[in-house]
């Protein structure tokens, strides 16, 4: 379990992180968001301790992970830069790496940086230097390189950047798969939301160096958001009829026209009373259907929100 | 296997693997040899053994310093220049082990060649001259102790200065250091007719001077943090 207690940061007089909390649980896939900037990476930095934190403390299994050399080696990291050896191929990189991280024993290394290879497709060209790769192929062998050593925690930065949507799918089955099966803990910092949303059972967003919403994916889209009604009229004046109409009501609180299809916002009432209000006013409806923001829209309220309380 | 070792280990094999510095540093100590080993043609008879064993003090410890700086260059900047640093630093490594491992990694090829252009020296000066022309025992331990000694310093101190400073102080620090040692090689030949010999005296102190130096920097890299590299990555 990583624990975040009331973690500060500043460089040079500037607040970068601000008294920031949040704790991730043992088997968890934690989704940290936040726009360019926000102190995402510094706050990685200092769980990972490569940066000391101004004031506050970060906890991994009970102890500070940045002075504990046994603990790091619990830990697997995919940062944000490639850490792969150009001039070596991609065996020589995994085995250096697993050297590092005390797999000694020669043939149990080599039979797990096999295994590895053979599950991001990488066998056959094991023994080419990593610097003739393709960006996706040394994010493979980088996601790789992060478990050699079956750590109990993964950090993970932006690990399906520059992937095809094959391999995307691929790192995703791979998160999954650690978090389930393997009860690994999985800190995940991505602008992909979509992945996020696919993955993660909690996530944190951050903006200006705090922490802006902080629970599950579907707690977050369920408190930031309020279901939206989309109805499809039979054409066009029908549906500017239709938005004259639906906007004088009382129990709508937003009401947007699309060619013929209006999306509503209802406050107190449910779908069924709006549509018996449309048919009674002889408005002809096509169809009708509720649907909840996506994480995206949850994401950006939030941000624009924070944008609008800064300003 | 000892965790420096393994780090010194992959430094010495990316090294040789980086073929056109490998070349580079063959071609200095191959040049610079036929440039300079000549000159003991152009002394008295007397002065011959002097001469050569002056050219061998001087050229051999230049010669490894200047390897040095040009592998330090790979191993250390631009370690950091990539970022790839950052991923070292979390793995189960002391920082004082990186930078250890790296120091063995870089000193062992620069000696290597620094060796071979003692070779080479000794050769060409031979063909050169009408006596049979071999290192003063005192030269040979400052091939074998004194100039391993001062790789592994020039090594360390570059290591220390590009793990510390930034990427512009140190592209300015490179350059600056590139002309000073292309220069001291350049004047290898004014350097060494200065018509003294090298001395048991001078040997030793040079290696207690280096050990010293060692010690110096090896105490310098406690103050050296994570958090410095990390934020000095460009």
């Amino acid at each position: 379990m990583i624990e975040i207690q009331n973690l500060t940061k500043t460089f040079n007089g500037k607040t970068v992180l601000n008294g920031i909390s949040f704790e991730v649980k043992e088997g968890e896939i934690f989704g940290y968001l936040g726009p360019n900037g926000a102190g995402k990476t510094t706050t990685m930095r200092i769980i990972l301790g490569l940066l000391k934190p101004t004031s506050g403390n970060v906890l991994g299994q009970g102890q500070n992970l940045g002075e504990n050399e046994e603990l790091r080696t619990k830990v697997g990291v995919l940062l944000e830069n490639d850490g792969l050896y150009e001039q070596l191929s991609a065996h020589e990189n995994l085995d250096y790496y697993a050297q590092l991280y005390g797999i000694s024993e020669g043939v149990a290394r080599k039979r797990r940086i096999g295994e590895l290879l053979d599950f991001v497709g990488l066998s056959d060209r094991m023994a080419e230097k990593v610097g003739t790769y393709s960006k996706g192929m040394k994010q493979k062998l980088r996601l790789v390189r992060s478990k050699i050593h079956n750590p109990d925690i993964l950090f993970f930065d932006e690990p399906s950047s520059g992937l095809d949507p094959e391999a995307q799918r691929m790192v995703r089955d791979l998160i999954l798969r650690l978090s389930k099966e393997e009860k690994r803990t999985v800190f995940l910092n991505s602008h992909d939301l979509d992945e996020v949303q696919r993955v993660c059972t909690k996530i944190a967003i951050l903006q200006d160096g705090e922490i802006k919403a902080y629970d599950t994916v579907e707690h977050l889209r369920r408190r930031f958001s309020k279901p939206i009604v989309e109805i499809t009229f039979v054409d066009n004046e029908e549906s500017k009829r239709a938005v004259d109409f639906i906007s004088a009501l009382e129990y709508i609180s937003f009401c947007e026209a699309e060619n013929a299809k209006v999306a509503v916002t209802l406050k107190g009432k449910d779908t069924s009373t709006l549509l018996s209000t449309l048919m009674g006013a002889g408005i002809k409806v096509e169809e009708i259907k509720k649907t909840s923001k996506s994480l995206e829209d949850v994401y950006l309220d939030i941000i624009h929100k924070g944008r609008e309380q800064n300003e | 296997m000892n965790k420096i070792f393994i780090v010194a280990k992959k430094e010495l094999k990316g090294i040789i693997k980086t073929r056109s510095q490998m070349l580079i540093g063959i071609f200095f100590a191959l040049w610079f040899s036929v440039m300079t080993a000549p000159v003991v043609k152009t002394v008295e008879e007397s002065a011959v053994f002097d001469q050569f064993n002056n050219l061998i003090f001087y050229f051999v410890l230049m010669l490894g310093i200047f390897m040095a700086y040009l592998f330090s260059g790979k191993v250390f900047f631009d370690e950091k220049r990539e970022g790839n640093i950052e991923t070292l630093l979390c793995t189960p490594l002391s920082l004082r082990q990186i930078w250890s491992g790296k120091v063995v990694g870089v000193t062992i090829p620069a000696y290597l060649i620094a060796l071979l252009a003692a070779a080479l020296i000794t050769v060409i000066a031979n063909v050169f001259s009408t006596q049979m022309l071999l290192p003063s025992p005192a030269i040979f331990l400052h091939i074998f102790l004194v100039v391993p000694a001062f790789i592994a310093v020039a090594v360390g101190l570059l290591g220390f200065g590009h793990f510390l400073l930034g990427m512009r102080e140190n592209q300015i620090l490179n350059i600056t250091i590139f002309f000073v040692i292309f220069l001291a090689l350049f004047f290898t030949k004014t350097v060494i007719s200065g018509g003294y010999a090298v001395s048991w005296v001078a040997i030793g102190a040079m290696l207690v001077v280096a050990v010293l130096l060692l010690a110096l920097i090896s105490y310098l890299t406690r103050f050296l943090s994570k958090e410095r590299i990390v934020t000095t990555i460009p």
